[in-house]
This record gives structure tokens, sequence and C-alpha cells, in this order.
């Protein structure tokens, strides 16, 4: 414990490294995509817009993007909660919490994508 | 004892205490824009169920977000987005080898800012 108290987030594992920078190509690659859907379809109304969400390549589109959005979340939040919140009692209470956080976001997520109204 | 010895190595990552170099303020910046970023997501996600609620929510949710209030943080959101996307993707060539020597870095950095100052500008003309 003391040494993972005194080391710094260049220590994290490989996989941690391999994971935020697959999330990012994967986000980065989304939401150039979304820019440039939305520049095609400038003013999308209701329809639209649940029409598009209805397409269940979109959805699962989303879903990938949103478990990339948690999972870069929780890599890079741990990283800096590594190098800032010193006493462990701090870092164990604030990452449980942000842990349980992410989750639910994720379970929120899955439920508005699977609840559509099509 | 090594063990007391490596406990008193200096730890110097106060903020205000060192003076960044160009590239130290994009990666403070990358920290906190992820950090607020993720702060957001609630926002965002609640955003989106509204979206797709029905066609009541939907007008609501483009209406605030239409408004000065709604674009000028619809701005920020879009420019700590836009910092963030770029200094990653800088990361990323950094990871394959490119942009690691001094200079590069450095203008790499720059490039950071003028790219998501350039996004908020064209976002702000397009909005």
């Amino acid at each position: 414990m003391r040494r993972i108290g005194s080391t710094g987030s260049a220590h994290a594992g490989l996989m941690e490294w391999l994971l935020q920078r697959i999330s990012s190509l994967y986000m980065g690659g989304f939401v150039i995509y979304l820019v440039f859907h939305f520049l095609v379809s400038p003013k999308p109304d209701y329809a639209a817009w649940t029409g598009w969400f209805a397409d269940g390549v979109v959805r699962l589109a989303w879903a990938l993007f949103i478990l990339s959005v948690l999972v870069h979340a929780w890599i890079g939040l741990r990283s800096v909660y590594m190098d800032y919140l010193h006493p462990l009692w701090l870092r164990f209470s604030v990452s449980l919490l942000t842990a349980f956080g992410l989750l639910a976001l994720g379970l929120w997520s899955a439920e508005i994508l699977l609840m559509i109204n099509l | 004892m090594e063990m007391d010895k490596n406990k008193k190595r200096p730890v110097y990552l106060n903020l205000f205490q060192i003076h960044l170099p160009v590239g130290g303020v994009m990666s403070i910046l990358h920290r906190i824009t992820g950090t607020v970023l993720v702060l957001l997501l609630p926002l965002a996600i609640y955003m989106l169920q509204r979206s797709l609620q029905d066609p009541a929510a939907f007008a609501d949710i483009v209406a605030r977000l239409g408004s000065p209030i709604g674009r000028s943080i619809l701005l920020v959101v879009v420019w700590m987005f836009a910092q963030h996307f770029f200094s990653g993707v800088r990361h990323l060539l950094q990871d394959v080898g490119i942009g690691l020597e001094k200079t590069a870095a450095r203008r790499g950095a720059w490039l950071t800012f003028i790219g998501s100052g350039l996004v908020v500008v064209v976002t702000g003309a397009y909005l």
C-alpha cells in the first residue's frame, strides 16, 4: 500500500494505456462522423432525430461511444487522482464514488438506448 | 531504510509554484478539460434522454440550447472538447514518434490552442 501511495500515474498498467488509446480513436472517429452527419442535415426535427436513432447500427455506434467515454473517463480520472489525491482514504473514496457514478451513467444510457419510442 | 529515503524525495506538482512551459500548460488543460467534461456527462445524458422523449421535450432542449445562455455554455463546452481532442491527437502522434523533438513538441502544443480556438470561432459563426 505504501508503494502504491508513493508512485504516480507513470506506473499505471499497459492495459489502461492501450484502452485509453483505443477508446480515444473510436470517440474521435465517432465525433468526426457526428459533425459531418449534422453538417449534411443541419436542422434535425424530432421525427428525423428519433428516426436516426431507430437505426440499430446508429444505436450500437452510440452505445460503443458511451462505453468508450466511460472507460476513457475512468482511466483519465484515475491518473489525475493518483497525482493529486494523496491521502489514501481520500483517493479510495473518490475513486469508489467515480466508479459507481460512471457505472450508473452507463446503465442510464443503456436504458435510454433500449427504451426509445419507435 | 531505502523506503524511508524514497519517501522523502521532493514531489513537485503544485501548479501554483511551478512555471510551466507551453507543453505543460497544454497538459494540465488536457486534464482540466477532461475532468470538467466528465462532470458534464450527467447533463449530456439527461439532454439525450429528454430529446428522445417526445416532440415537446425535444423542442424544449433545442430552445434552451439556442438561447444566449445555452449558446454560450455550448461554446465553452465545444472549446473544452476541441482542446481535449487536439491535445489528445498530439498525444497519439507522439505515441508513434511524431512531434517528440523539443521545438516540434512546442509547436504542437501551440497548434492545439490554435485548433481549439478555430473550432470555437467556426462553431460560433455556424450556430
